[in-house]
């Protein structure tokens, strides 16, 4: 039996790299791979939850937490390539015009 | 099955960290991939086989993959983004790890659950949790369900107009 | 437990990285290493390269794995069903339908758009 506290640690430390991936990182496409780190170590703590408290609720919750994931990724990665078709770069620090 | 719990952590949690270091984006998804594999794996651990699956087929399957793709289109050059010990890094550095000393604080003092649900893991696996989500995702949850669809709707639809170049 | 029946699955992926690692190293270890300006350029038919490697893919392959991951998404919605196709009868049905009837309209739009057309 995996003590419940592990698990709610090890999601809190990827949760933790994600963040740390989202400031560090100037690349785009990291940092939304990044995004993607956290939303997993959510569903990472909603299983802890779930086993914890002998409840269900957690295990659907996932299921929508994967497909917000799935449609963040889909039109998050289509603006990520018209932007760069606009500005020929993935650096975010110059992404900085709200209008063309 | 602690050991293998304890092995499956620490390498998500290495493969997370390769994310941030790896300077191409390409070594960074597959970094990303291991990490998704190790905690499908984990789930497995804790008798959730069915999100194990989805783990491994909807995120490393085919959302890293999109990923991929993009990288690949975009042919980016890794660029030597090198990350310079300065005062932002330092401080994003602290907030992170301030985080999750936080968190895991919130965790290691006593947590209060509330009332216990009648889901055990006998119960479980009585009626597999495949069966299990099912009945609970269309009699319970029909109403979120049916949002999904709207949702998933919305995405394909702000997809296409977004990156297709040339609409008909 | 259920996880003692994944056992296999284990054993595999170990064994797997076991043997990716051994024979990685023994080629870097035993293997003999000699070493020059020439040997390490890319070969391109004995040109001279110039610049990168790897070439640019073309949209329609983001365009239809973008598709790909919508109705994979909706397919690990449909094995919860399938399991409890029975038990849930008329209702269950009515439910999926209504599901897949607004995905398919997303699929109609796509269609209409032109994002499966392989130019």
């Amino acid at each position: 039996m995996i003590p419940t506290t592990h698990v709610l640690i090890l999601s809190a430390a990827l949760f933790s790299i994600g963040v740390l991936g989202v400031m560090l990182r100037r690349n785009v496409i990291v940092i939304f791979m990044s995004i993607e780190l956290m939303l997993n170590a959510v569903n990472l703590s909603f299983v802890g939850f779930a086993r914890e408290m002998d409840s269900m609720t957690g295990v659907i919750f996932i299921f929508f937490i994967i497909v917000v994931a799935a449609a963040e990724a889909v039109v998050g990665l289509s603006i990520i390539l018209s932007i760069y078709r606009n500005r020929q770069t993935l650096n975010v620090d110059e992404y900085n015009l709200l209008k063309w | 099955m602690l050991l293998t719990f304890y092995i499956l952590g620490t390498v998500s949690v290495l493969s997370a960290l390769g994310v941030l270091v790896c300077r191409s984006p390409v070594y960074s998804a597959m970094s990303l991939v291991c990490s998704f594999f190790c905690l499908g794996g984990i789930y497995i651990l804790m008798n959730v086989e069915f999100v194990a699956v989805i783990q491994i087929l909807v995120y490393a399957g085919a959302i890293l993959v999109l990923f991929l793709f993009v990288i690949m289109l975009l042919n980016i050059v890794p660029t030597g983004e090198s990350v310079r010990f300065n005062l932002p890094v330092l401080i994003a550095f602290g907030i992170a790890v301030g985080l999750f000393a936080q968190i895991s604080g919130l965790f290691l003092g006593d947590i209060q659950f509330g009332p216990k649900d009648v889901y055990t893991a006998e119960a479980i696996s009585e009626e597999g949790s495949i069966g299990l989500i099912g009945r609970l995702l269309y009699g319970e949850f029909v109403l979120p369900f049916e949002a999904i669809s709207i949702l998933l709707l919305v995405a394909v639809i702000g997809a296409v107009i977004i990156g297709k170049r040339r609409l008909n | 437990m259920i996880a003692i029946e994944y056992l296999p699955i284990l054993i595999l992926i170990g064994l797997g990285v076991v043997f990716a690692t051994i024979f990685t190293l023994a080629g870097i270890l035993i293997g003999p290493k000699r070493r020059g300006q020439n040997k390490e350029m890319p070969f391109e038919s004995g040109l001279p390269s110039d610049g990168l490697v790897g070439q640019r893919y073309d949209v329609k392959f983001y365009m239809t794995a973008l598709i790909f991951l919508i109705f994979d998404v909706e397919i690990v919605f449909l094995y919860p069903w399938a399991v409890k196709f029975r038990e849930m009868g008329w209702f269950g049905f009515a439910e999926v339908l209504i599901f897949m009837v607004l995905l398919l309209f997303g699929l109609a739009y796509a269609w209409k758009k032109g994002a499966l057309e392989w130019e």
